[in-house]
């Protein structure tokens, strides 16, 4: 006896077009029952209509549409022109640059110990003066390249120079 | 016409039984949500309520107003995207 055949591949286009269109029908039907369910309860429960506001709330918190304002009203700009005096240093700084200024002032925040670090070591290059003992200048002395090449592109040519030395260069072969 | 029938309750079982079914429902919703549907129906839903008062309105109110408007309402850029995943799964699980 012959198995019928019962596989997908045996429909033609049009069926198969169908079948998908009946599983898309139930499934959107399947969408819109929840939906009335989910609304039913909402309205037995009482809260259905709880996002909605009466009409005077909605029109005090209305969104504000002015030039110079934000959207709450608020005048955005009017610390721009103002100067606060920093309690560290005493100077008048602009308010826009007063957050970073004190960050540098106060030596707190993500960049000041990396720019104490910079300022301690072009400070040691720069001007003999030690702060530190004599035979820590020997030491920094002593090494193979300076400890004041802070410039990136300084540390890089020394790396490569020191990296070079055993490497036999290729451009002047021996006869 | 009892092949395919028989066919389609294979298919669906099918769906149920990989959880494909599952998936295309939360991906339908989403994309109905998405596209404002949700939203729009919600408004509907607040006509008849408003109609059959908040205290009556029973579930097939809702049903026999919604359900035809739902139906129609679903923008056909979701009904194409979740056809062509339906489609797949058909090719896929052509045993």
């Amino acid at each position: 006896m012959k198995m019928e055949e019962l596989s997908v591949s045996s429909l033609d286009n049009s069926k198969l077009e169908a079948l998908a269109q009946d599983i898309l029908s139930d499934l959107v039907e399947d969408a819109c029952l929840g939906l009335c369910f989910e609304v039913h309860r909402a309205v037995k429960q009482g809260y259905f209509f709880l996002d909605d506001t009466d009409q005077e709330s909605m029109r005090d918190f209305e969104i504000v549409d002015q030039p110079g304002l934000d959207v709450f009203g608020q005048v955005y700009n009017q610390w721009k022109n103002k100067e606060c005096v920093c309690p560290n240093c005493s100077r008048s700084i602009a308010a826009s640059r007063f957050a970073p200024h004190l960050e540098k002032c106060l030596g707190m925040g993500r960049n000041s110990s990396r720019i104490a670090n910079r300022r301690i070591v072009t400070g040691n290059n720069t001007n003999n003066k030690s702060e530190s003992d004599q035979e820590d200048n020997d030491d920094v002395n002593d090494n193979d390249w300076s400890y004041g090449a802070e410039k990136k592109g300084d540390v890089i040519f020394l790396h490569l120079l020191n990296s070079h030395k055993g490497v036999r260069c290729l451009k002047t072969k021996p006869d | 016409m009892n092949k395919e029938s028989r066919l389609k309750a294979s298919i669906n079982q099918k769906l149920t039984e990989t959880g494909e079914r599952d998936r295309l429902k939360e991906l339908l919703r989403a994309k109905l949500t998405e596209c404002g549907w949700k939203d729009q129906m919600k408004a509907q839903c607040k006509e008849v309520i408003k109609e059959k008062g908040l205290e009556h309105v029973t579930v097939e109110d809702l049903v026999v107003e919604i359900t035809p408007k739902g139906r129609a309402l679903v923008p056909d850029s979701v009904k194409r995207d979740l056809l062509l995943r339906i489609r797949a799964f058909l090719t896929q699980h052509a045993s």
